[in-house]
């Protein structure tokens, strides 16, 4: 019996129940083969079912125990893990209940497994300093417009249609939920690491804007020209220095490059 | 606070417990009386935060080892490079006594299976798994500790029990071994062997670590769930590890249903208390 076709067996018996690996396995008193087979495939669902729990806790109260157990099923026969750490095991799964049925049909679920991924993400992302507000007042008026700056390496960024801020924040409090609502235009959400803790807030038009620009490594001067669209010209480079500066103080920005 | 066992110049670190994030925060405020702490690689395997935070200040204090659980020394897959990359990556930073994994597979085709499944006991996985450690030991460039795993199935193809097994790919890819009390018992259960003939076959110098753990039965076969206290009878069966290994660095896995820091300190004294007469005695 080669190694690699008897792990394969039992390997297929864990994913789909497949039941050649039954004539391989030793008689032993105690429990039959199938029984001792189905020891290891119930721990592996449970397994990956757990570490679901873990990630996505406030889609679970939303869904309930066991419509969230029939999620997870098909999640875990959808995507059997591939990486070594059960860590990175959920990371399709806003985007599963974005295309599969019946969870397809609300795609609040979607954004709120997107939302609870998100602050996963944050949660452990790379550590890095971060620029305080006297190394700013360094900065002479000509290096200004060519500045660029590195967000902190656990930046994230969010579109939701749906309220599932609200929601996930009223279930964390243990209220009930407000009913779901969905906006005709996409709410910007802002996520980061502060030392080790999780923050997030809803960004305005612009600033959303003029994040998004900084984080394709537009400079300051570019910034300040795409601003226009939204502030006077004259009050341009003042609204661009208060909001780098609310960056800075919530500890956004990692580094400063000079021009 | 490493020492060495006269008997068989073993590195000893004393009584351990593995370090869990419910215990961070005791941990760096009671400075418990644990001698070393064993950390699973994969869970700190991440980019930073808290894990890593509290990783550092916790290494600064105690004496750490790394166990993981995802190399597939066992799997018939390649291994897997970016995994080893980033287990010698930890390793430098965390600079552990040793570092561990099981004797086991984990999944084929690049699937994980998140669990510790049982290798056939042949001559093929013998050679197989020893070349793969040797080839693990040479990148990681020092010797790693192999864990016999709990099993609750055994293959037809098996020509040789588990202790043979474990025996010869230790001596084969002279490689050291972590030997999990409680696994021993609770396969001794499940496939109806004395516990005793597994210890008195192993290669007494190549085992360089103890677990203690609970389990659950779940009708006629045990399974490994490390959310219990120890048993009794695991309890006597590190009595006779004990007096067979003599001074061998012993620590607590619990991973689930994980109690106050105390009730593990409170176990860990358990170990320390029955393995002390018998080490006096190993000495006289
Ligand atoms: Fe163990």
């Amino acid at each position: 019996m080669r190694l690699r076709v008897l792990q394969r067996q039992f390997q297929n018996a864990l994913l789909g129940g497949d039941r050649q690996l039954l004539t391989h396995v030793a008689p032993t008193p105690g429990a039959d083969a199938e029984q001792r087979i189905d020891i290891y495939a119930q721990a592996y669902r449970l397994r990956l079912q757990e570490a679901l729990e873990v990630d996505f806790p406030k889609l679970r109260t939303l869904l309930g125990t066991d419509p969230f157990d029939e999620l997870a099923q098909a999640y875990i026969e959808r995507h059997p893990s591939q990486q070594p750490s059960l860590r990175w095991f959920g990371r399709h799964m806003a985007a599963f209940l974005t295309q599969a049925a019946p969870w397809s049909a609300q795609p609040a679920l979607g954004e709120l497994a997107a939302f609870e991924w998100a602050q996963g993400e944050v949660f452990d992302a790379p550590d890095a300093d971060t620029v305080a507000v006297a190394e700013i007042a360094e900065i002479s008026p000509q290096e200004w417009p060519r500045l660029h700056f590195q967000p902190h390496p656990s930046l994230r960024r969010l579109d939701l249609y749906w309220n599932v801020v609200a929601v996930w924040q009223a279930l964390d409090n243990g209220e009930a939920p407000p009913p779901l609502l969905a906006a005709t235009k996409a709410q910007a959400w802002l996520l980061w690491r502060r030392q080790l803790s999780i923050h997030w807030r809803s960004l305005g038009v612009e600033e959303c804007w003029a994040l998004d620009a900084w984080r394709r490594g537009a400079s300051f001067g570019e910034i300040c020209e795409g601003l226009c669209e939204w502030v006077a010209p004259e009050q341009v480079p003042v609204h661009a220095a208060s909001l780098l500066k609310s960056w800075v103080d919530a500890r956004l920005i990692s580094v400063l490059v000079g021009g | 606070m490493r020492t060495t066992t006269a008997a068989t110049s073993r590195p000893y670190l004393g009584y351990g417990l593995g370090l869990r994030t419910e215990h961070y925060e005791s941990v760096l405020r009671q400075r418990p009386a644990v001698d070393w702490f064993e950390i699973i690689s994969e869970n700190y395997m991440v980019g930073g935060g808290k894990a890593l935070h509290f990783l550092e200040r916790i290494r600064a204090d105690y004496p750490m080892v790394m166990h993981g659980v995802s190399l597939s020394i066992g799997g018939s897959d390649t291994l897997n490079e970016d995994y080893l990359r980033e287990l010698k990556t930890l390793a430098a930073r965390v600079e552990p006594e040793w570092i561990s994994d099981h004797l086991c597979w984990t999944g084929v085709e690049g699937y994980n299976m998140h669990d510790l499944l049982p290798l056939p006991y042949t001559e093929e996985a013998v050679r197989h798994v020893a070349e793969r450690v040797c080839r693990v030991q040479d990148f990681l460039g020092r010797q790693i500790l192999l864990e016999n795993v709990s099993s609750y199935l055994s293959y037809d193809c098996s020509h040789m029990p588990e202790w043979e097994f474990l025996a010869a790919v230790a001596r084969r890819a002279d490689c050291l071994i972590l030997l999990d009390i409680n696994n021993v018992y609770v396969s001794s259960h499940n496939h109806r062997f004395d516990p005793h003939d597994y210890l008195n076959a192993l290669p007494a110098e190549r085992v360089r670590q103890f677990h203690l753990a609970g389990h659950t039965h779940s009708g006629e076969i045990i399974v490994d769930t490390h959310d219990q206290a120890v048993i009794d009878p695991v309890w006597k069966l590190y009595a006779s590890a004990v007096r067979r290994f003599g001074m061998v660095s012993t620590m607590i896995e619990r991973d689930d249903n994980i109690p106050p820091l105390d009730d593990l300190l409170a176990e860990l004294e358990q170990a320390r208390t029955i393995a002390a007469p018998i080490l006096k005695s190993l000495v006289a």
